[in-house]
């Protein structure tokens, strides 16, 4: 990754609910083609750095770039069109529309805008459909998919929109280890292939398994940040969160 | 042309089967062919029960593909009849005045529904606000026509009549050929048949998809890059043209208006029509408006004062027993009911 430009950054992020902090001061650096992941405990300010990165929120304080272009007061799907990807922490898949009409639905949104959809983001989204076995569901309603595919379902559908970074909030919650390896399996080979990917994740094996920077958030600060060995042997790092796992 | 065709028998509503096409043919050819049977009077009593199929239509599109409940559409009809009355009605004997009233009724609808839709929408209002907001602007607006009364309340030679209504609205005509009895009829059939494609062309298009992924989850259909409050607020301008295109065939047909029909019950019928057949089908919901206006009517020229009640208890039952709209589910039954027969067949076989 060494010498590729910065995709996407973020100053002093900060952002309170009521007496709440959630985040607080988080400056991050994603480089073009990175995986990162972010750890940190229950409450860390995860999804909440997510849903100021996408538009949900808004930040108090604070400025958030997308290749050098200071998108701090852009709406959400603007931010989508430059080509950011978001799977929430809570399966959100279209679970009344089948298969195809989830995957369907976000072709065509990035393509009217700045960003479309290139030959390389079509052959993510080809991959992901068929190691994901998606392929042969497509009149199959989401609500009667198993949670590990409707997790996959998730992904897929935000890359058909054809994105250049993929924030994904805990995908392989509540999967099994077979299938968590499979997933990471897949995120390595789209990462390979030049996606930038952002991954919150608890499964430590799996962090193990992808990461190759790790970010730890406390308390809606980053605390920490390196490669998983160094990580690993921080002693205070174990003590707040590997400890506690 | 072929495109055209995949988009009208899409899958996004009941009835794609060719057995279905062939039925929905054989209905339209008989719709067609009825003049030579029927009375003229029959034939003006049918054009009533179909004029209301775009309102319901557009309230389809709306709640039950959008996801957004308008329980004003009918200020659109309103909007549109009175502004075809005034302007019309200003232009007698000109040949072209009902086609100008058409054009202004249509456009007053877009303006009123684009401006308010605007801030409804653009503000970012929860939906469970939404049919509130709907319904107030409906009942400001039949507050405002009720007290028309006085003779200051005229637009050129026009009245707008307070709670009696405007009357003496001009049928519609195009040059010499005034359409009325049979040519009435005909008109709004061909006007229907063709609202109802137009809205499964829309339904099983791209932005159709969108539509139902908003309905689904907004903020996820956002987050998949789509300027959500754009898009609702082309289906609300879309459904309220519609509502629009019922409120002209209305004034044409009856030749008056009255502010009652932007009331509170007037607002309410093409709710209870497009929830007793099933919000998420446009075939549902263009059968059981069809069906319900033949009762009503049927009911209330027999001078029963009960129609509304009746109307209102079989919404209550429907609610009750098919929640998700009597023909939606009685078509999703019918269809498990062929799949298994088909099944059982094959298993025999
Ligand atoms: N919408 C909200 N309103 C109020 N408080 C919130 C809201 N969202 C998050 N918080 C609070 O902000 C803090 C950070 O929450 P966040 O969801 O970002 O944590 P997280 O790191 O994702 O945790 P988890 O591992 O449980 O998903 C928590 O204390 C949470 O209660
Ligand atoms: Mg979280």
């Amino acid at each position: 990754m060494n010498g590729a430009g910065t995709y996407l950054a973020t100053r002093d992020l900060a952002k309170r609910f009521g007496g709440i902090v959630a985040t607080e001061q988080v400056s991050l650096d994603i480089a073009e083609g990175e995986l990162r992941c972010i750890i940190g405990p229950n409450g860390a300010g995860k999804s909440t750095l997510f849903a100021l990165l996408c538009g949900i929120h808004r930040p108090d304080s604070g400025r958030i770039f997308i290749k050098e272009q200071d998108v701090t007061s852009l709406p959400s799907f603007r931010r989508v069109r430059l080509g950011v990807g978001l799977t929430f922490q809570t399966n959100r898949a279209f679970h009344d529309l089948n298969v195809r009409q989830n995957l369907e639905v976000p072709m065509g949104a990035t393509g009217s805008a700045t960003h479309s959809r290139s030959a390389r983001s079509e052959d993510r989204y080809r991959y992901a459909l068929s190691v994901f076995g998606l392929d042969g569901l497509r009149e199959t309603p989401a609500r009667e998919l198993p949670h590990h595919q409707l997790q996959w379902l998730e992904i897929a559908m935000v890359l058909s929109g054809g994105p250049d970074i993929l924030l994904l909030d805990e995908p392989t919650a509540g999967m099994s280890p077979e299938e968590t390896t499979q997933t990471a399996r897949v995120l390595q080979h789209l990462n390979d292939d030049g996606l930038t990917i952002v991954v919150v994740e608890h499964d430590i094996a799996f962090v193990r398994q992808v990461a190759q920077r790790v970010t730890v958030l406390h308390q809606g600060s980053v605390f920490a940040e390196g490669s998983i060995d160094e990580i690993t042997a921080h002693d205070d790092v174990r003590r707040i969160y590997l400890g506690q796992a | 042309m072929k495109r055209l065709f995949r988009l009208a028998t899409g899958p996004e509503d009941i009835g794609r089967s060719p057995g279905f096409w062939g039925a929905f043919a054989v209905l339209i050819l008989y719709l067609f062919a009825s003049p030579l049977w029927l009375g003229e009077f029959e034939a003006y009593n049918i054009s009533f029960y179909l004029l209301n199929l775009p309102l319901a239509l557009g309230l389809c599109l709306l709640w039950g593909y959008c996801g957004v409940l308008s329980f004003g559409q009918v200020a659109y009809f309103g909007i549109a009849g009175y502004v075809y009355g005034i302007i019309a009605g200003n232009l007698v004997g000109t040949g072209w005045g009902p086609i100008a009233g058409e054009l202004g009724g249509l456009a007053a609808c877009v303006v009123v529904s684009a401006v308010f839709g605007y801030f409804v929408f653009y503000a970012r209002v929860q939906a469970w606000i939404v049919p509130i907001l709907t319904l107030v602007l409906t009942l400001l607006l039949e507050t405002f026509l009720g007290q028309t009364a006085g003779y200051q309340w005229r637009v050129g030679n026009v009245q707008l009549g307070g709670y009696n209504g405007m009357t003496g609205i001009p049928s519609f005509q195009v040059g010499n050929l005034v359409f009325y009895g049979y040519a009435f009829y005909y008109f709004v059939l061909v006007a229907v048949v063709l609202c109802y494609f137009a809205c499964r062309m829309v339904v099983n298009s791209h932005f159709g998809k969108v539509m139902l992924a908003i309905r689904e989850d907004p903020l996820r259909a956002e987050l998949l890059g789509y300027d959500i409050r754009a898009r609702q607020l082309g289906v609300f301008v879309l459904a309220s043209v519609l509502a629009g295109i019922s409120g002209l065939f209305y004034v044409q047909w009856g030749n008056y208006i009255t502010p009652s029909q932007v009331g509170l019950v007037s607002a309410a019928l093409p709710v209870i029509w497009v929830a007793v057949g099933g919000r998420t089908s446009l075939l549902a919901v263009a059968i059981s408006t069809y069906a319900l206006n033949w009762v009503n009517y049927s009911l209330s020229s027999a001078g029963n004062q009960y129609a509304l009640v009746i109307i209102g208890a079989l919404l209550v039952i429907v609610m009750l027993f098919f929640p998700r709209g009597i023909v939606v589910m009685l078509a999703e039954a019918g269809f498990r009911g062929s799949l298994a027969r088909l099944r059982a067949a094959l298993r025999l076989g």
